[in-house]
């Protein structure tokens, strides 16, 4: 039974960060790939590029705060179990 | 169909040869998470990449798939990188990935892709510029991630194979002959190896055999033109893969890491209670309880079996 609660925890943490990929590839489609293939005006474009980024880096950095969460004080804050 | 099972055979019958291959040459590592630490070959992925080169020359010469030329260069390229770092124990980690990008060029200079992906909410975008750069990028990150979940028995394997059914289904539900073809072709040669890789392995696929499957994913995503749902298909390898980076903090060896993600208690698995001790999706599964190492690889082919079905629903909904 722990087994499988454990797998079923690592699976909702998977649909969150599915579901906020969804979201995070639209967002660096339009900004970041948007800007290298259809380069305008070099100060928006920068800009775009740096929002991009800031997106991209801090859904990243939140998927592993997340996962570091998940691990300590879900799945090993409980009482071993044999 | 015919190529599919020259695969699997071709694999299945020449892993006795690459396991003798392994202890002529010393090509071995010890099975850490065992109790009795068995010194197994890692020559396996030998057989897997020959089994799948043998399929796609089936392919193309006898049925005139020239897609499969460049897929073949690619996947070799990444093999043989592995193989090298078989051979040497390790390749230095910022150089691996540098080499991996030689593993893009054959699907780069054959012109093998279709630069408009499909993106969620956005549709077909026009990459033509920087989709050349995002192949280049693809290849080192996929190989890596499944090269980063063969930690245990049958793990890469069983975490691979249901990739390659999602992108099977795909490609058949768009009536796509020649890239269902190609991952039936991965996924027998996959499938051929299970008897020698599952638990307790006769053979590990070593790197070799991991670079050379996630080469051969990236490649079907690629030219497929199925790269979200590549994505989220591969999410559990590549979450492992980042979680370790973030662990040890950049890239460098994880042989070099002192505190183990798992350790061995009473001959089950269980997950490190050590703050520093790196994250990896092993030890989420075993957080907190003692786990049987079969059941433990079941875990991570459930997981990726998941991750899978939602990559095909995820390619489904935005009708690709």
């Amino acid at each position: 039974m722990s087994l499988s609660r454990n797998v079923l925890a690592i699976i909702v943490l998977m649909l969150i960060i599915w579901a906020s990929l969804l979201l995070v590839s639209y967002v660096v489609a339009i900004t970041i790939l948007y800007t290298l293939e259809f380069p305008g005006d070099t100060l928006i474009s920068i800009a775009r590029v740096i929002l991009g980024l800031l997106i991209a880096g801090a859904w990243v950095l939140g998927w592993y705060k997340l996962t570091r969460l998940w691990l300590y004080k879900i799945l090993l804050s409980r009482k071993r179990e044999i | 169909m015919l190529e599919a099972v020259v695969s699997g055979l071709v694999t299945f019958f020449l892993a006795p040869a690459a396991i003798a291959l392994g202890r002529r040459l010393g090509i071995t590592g010890v099975d850490v998470h065992k109790p009795w630490k068995p010194v197994v070959p890692k020559t396996g992925g030998l057989a897997i990449a020959l089994g799948a080169v043998a399929g796609m020359l089936t392919g193309a010469y006898i049925s005139g798939i020239r897609v499969f030329v460049p897929i073949i260069l690619s996947c070799l390229i990444a093999a043989a990188i592995g193989f090298i770092e078989d051979l040497r124990e390790e390749i230095n980690p910022r150089l691996k990935p540098l080499l991996l990008v030689f593993a893009s060029l054959p699907i780069l200079a054959f012109e093998a892709y279709y630069p408009r992906p499909l993106i969620p909410f956005l549709g077909r975008a026009r990459l033509y510029k920087v989709y050349p750069m995002l192949i280049m990028a693809s290849y080192p990150i996929v190989c890596n991630a499944v090269n980063s979940v063969d930690v245990l028995n049958g793990s890469a394997l069983l975490t691979s194979i249901p990739f390659f059914i999602m992108s099977a289904a795909i490609f058949y539900l768009r009536g796509d002959y020649h890239l269902l073809l190609l991952s039936l072709i991965f996924l027998a040669a996959a499938a051929a190896m299970l008897p020698y890789n599952m638990y307790p392995a006769k053979t590990f696929i070593g790197n070799s055999g991991s670079l050379f499957l996630g080469a051969g994913m990236t490649s079907i995503a690629v030219v497929g033109s199925i790269e979200v749902a590549a994505i989220i298909a591969l999410i559990p390898q590549i979450m492992n893969e980042m979680y370790v980076l973030f662990s040890i903090r950049g890239i460098r060896s994880a042989k070099g890491v002192g505190k183990r993600p798992v350790v061995l208690e009473d001959g089950a698995l269980t997950a490190s209670r050590e703050p520093d001790a790196p994250i990896t999706l092993l030890r989420m599964i075993c957080a907190g309880i003692k786990v049987d190492e079969r059941r433990a690889v079941y875990a991570m082919a459930l997981i990726s079996a998941f991750a899978a079905l939602l990559g095909f629903l995820t390619n489904l909904l935005l009708g690709g």
